[in-house]
């Protein structure tokens, strides 16, 4: 047995430390003298990089330190993954470049021409994480005015017409939302593999949609009876329906020499937060099950980095620090990959990971977490007791 | 006057070369050590880096429903080939206008802003079909001064909102810094009394399909009479076949044995140059130069017609 782990590709800058909050990667901030790409030349000028060079370094170290691709993200202000995965599919080799995007975006049809040549452009590297949650406002910045239950149906109908169309021509489809009349992929276009899918949502509507058509379920990071519950749910509903589904767990550490320094630099970044992030960290009203499931991880007031830690090794605060989830992994190099063999054994499949900043953190954790995984941290915590 | 002049990579053309399927199946006498990962897009990049090394101002990707997606094709060579424009094709249904903008702005930052945006010329409706569009053909022309307004729109303003029959938002517009890059110059296409009056009002350019010099001037009157009506300017382009040769004799042997349209300029390297700075006393800036032969021709024409040309056009005088 294998699993793939994927690093993430921040879209919306990096932070230099996980322990202050500026993004001082990329131009999210004003630029001053420790910014890089763009960074300020010795005359104080604009240097000429733009963010992609930094992304590319980031997609590179993670493709050397042995993960099989990245997440890159797609918000408002983020740059785009349909843009940056060809921008880098030439210069990496390996790297899978796992697209966010949501269906209401892009036509069906279209999105499936621009799929099937990205694949012929990266030799097969493309997978997509469809992303149909959200909502209220965000959802109308991006021009959808769709309800939260009519995306779900838009989505399943998109991933119908998208394989639809790419079993080649003569593809006819009569949907709520969708209608092709004897469409279909040129038989060049058609020769491709169709990229596979990642799922996220955590509402009925969503579960429904991922049962049909998804390869791997994602979810956040959650605390880990709950997680297993979820998977196993998953898991039930796709064999119910004739289908196989596996799951993966997107999710930030924080892996150090010793558990020691791992925590001091949550420590650090939790004391340089200030009182009104905390404040506007515990978050709006949304229609995301996903996002309401994780705020109401977080106890309300906490004074110390301590009130938020749920369980050995699992700190719920990691969205003040970072933009994201809250709940992630702090421990030593052993430590946090013991975490990560217990999530396999509770029905996790595959990962995507990320640490702060990027670029550094790929290497430590594919160089330090990745080789001890498959019982191998089990044995050496086990030998230091 | 300014020149702009652009060499036309065609995804559909030349469908074999560097395409790995059509490689020879079984065995060759040649030991055939390429592998799979060596494809078009090697050949694209190939073919942009030509028009680069010749002093091109840019590529023209046109959409070709059948092959390589001309958006995805610019993103993947840009990043090796410095200094020129992409100017990508895409047609009105592709998806909506926030996520057109979106994209776009992402490119722009990343391409030091050296992305075009050109609208694909409407397909008839069996065409579109296809693609799951069923807009009627009365709406499309609104529907493509719909998309450019909202993408211009969340560009240019935050907040932004609009609620069009094709489009919507509510407060949206982009942020810094996505909102600092320059919107891709916008070219569009058609010769109907409606594409004209469109590109009046939406176009930074509009590109004329090659024709004979007095319809051309005909055209050209028209549009400038329509824009200065809408109080803007709008530059003139032309997407214009070419096929130039040391001697006439070789020019016109070659433009029977490849089939070349009507409207094509063939000749002699001074003969066609002297063409196209004819066309440029029209008032046309951007020229798209195409020619069966993408990178052979790119070289051609860029090393032995482009310097004439625009040796030619720094003497005229700029056009009324």
């Amino acid at each position: 047995m294998t699993i793939d782990f994927y690093w993430r590709l921040p879209t919306h800058g990096c932070h230099g430390s996980i322990r202050h909050g500026t993004y001082d990667r990329g131009d999210w901030s004003p630029l001053g003298p420790h910014n890089i790409a763009p960074g300020l030349d010795r005359d104080g000028e604009d240097d000429g990089f733009r963010y992609i060079d930094h992304l590319a370094e980031i997609a590179k170290a993670a493709e050397s330190a042995g993960f099989i691709g990245g997440l890159i993200p797609s918000f408002p202000n983020t740059d785009d993954p349909w843009v940056i995965s060809p921008l880098l599919a030439r210069e990496t080799r390996s790297f899978r470049f796992m697209i966010a995007f949501q269906p209401g975006f892009l036509n069906p049809v279209h999105a499936a021409r621009m799929s099937a040549s990205l694949q012929r452009a990266t030799g097969g590297r493309t997978v997509f994480n469809i992303i149909t949650g959200g909502g209220g406002p965000a959802q109308l910045w991006w021009g959808d005015s769709f309800s939260h239950d009519d995306r779900y149906g838009r989505t399943t109908e998109f991933l119908d017409v998208f394989k639809g169309v790419w079993k080649g021509q003569g593809f006819s489809y009569q949907g709520r939302f969708y209608q092709v009349e004897d469409g279909g992929l040129s038989p060049l276009l058609a020769l491709e593999e169709l990229p596979e899918i990642w799922f996220s949502g955590s509402s009925d509507a969503a579960l429904q949609s991922a049962a049909k058509h998804a390869d791997y379920y994602l979810s956040w990071l959650e605390p880990f009876d709950q997680l297993a519950d979820k998977f196993a749910r998953v898991k039930e509903r796709t064999a119910a329906l004739g289908g196989e589904q596996k799951c993966a767990v997107r999710v930030d550490l924080v892996a150090r020499p010793t558990e020691e320094e791992a925590w001091r630099d949550i420590r650090i970044g939790f004391e340089n937060v200030g009182d009104e992030r905390r404040r506007a960290s515990r978050g709006g009203p949304t229609d995301s099950v996903g996002a309401a499931r994780q705020q109401a991880l977080r106890p309300s007031e906490a004074q110390r980095y301590e009130d938020l830690i749920v369980a050995p090794n699992l700190w719920g605060g990691f969205n003040l620090l970072r933009g994201g989830p809250a709940l992630g992994i702090v421990g030593s190099y052993e430590q946090c990959a013991a975490k990560l063999d217990e999530l396999i054994a509770r029905g996790t499949d595959a990962f995507i990971l990320a640490g702060t900043p990027h670029l550094e953190e790929a290497y430590r954790v594919g160089e330090e977490v990745l080789p001890l995984l498959g019982g191998q941290a089990e044995a050496l915590l086990q030998a230091a007791e | 006057m300014t020149i702009h002049s652009y060499w036309q990579i065609d995804v559909a053309e030349e469908p074999a070369r560097s395409e790995p399927s059509a490689r020879p199946r079984g065995p060759t006498l040649f030991r055939d050590v390429r592998t799979p990962t060596l494809n078009r897009y090697d050949y694209y990049a190939q073919i942009a880096q030509a028009a680069a090394q010749t002093a091109f101002d840019g590529v023209f990707l046109p959409h070709r429903p059948q092959s390589d997606d001309s958006r995805i094709v610019a993103a993947a060579i840009a990043r090796e080939v410095r200094r020129i424009t992409l100017i990508a094709e895409f047609p009105a249904w592709s998806g909506s206008a926030v996520y057109a903008a979106k994209q776009a702005v992402s490119f722009q930052r990343a391409a030091h802003g050296r992305l075009g945006w050109a609208i694909a010329p409407s397909a008839d409706p069996a065409v579109r079909a296809r693609d799951g569009d069923h807009v009627p053909e009365d709406e499309l022309v609104e529907r493509i001064e719909e998309l450019l307004e909202v993408a211009r729109g969340v560009h240019g303003e935050r907040p932004y909102s609009f609620a069009g029959r094709h489009f919507e938002v509510q407060d949206g517009g982009f942020d810094a810094p996505l909102n600092r890059v320059a919107f891709p110059r916008v070219f569009l296409q058609g010769e109907s009394e409606e594409a004209l009056a469109l590109s009046a009002r939406a176009a930074d350019v509009h590109l004329f399909a090659a024709a004979p010099l007095a319809k051309l001037r005909a055209l050209v009157e028209t549009l400038d009479t329509l824009a200065l009506r809408e109080g803007r300017s709008v530059a003139f382009g032309l997407i214009q076949p070419v096929l130039a040769r040391e001697d006439q004799d070789e020019a016109r042997a070659d433009a029977n044995r490849i089939a070349i349209g009507g409207d094509a300029i063939v000749g002699t390297y001074d003969e066609v140059a002297a063409r196209l700075a004819a066309l440029a006393a029209l008032g046309i800036t951007h020229f798209v130069l195409t020619a069966p032969s993408s990178l052979e021709e790119a070289y051609r024409i860029g090393q032995h017609v482009l310097p004439r040309f625009h040796a030619l056009t720094e003497r005229v005088p700029a056009a009324a």
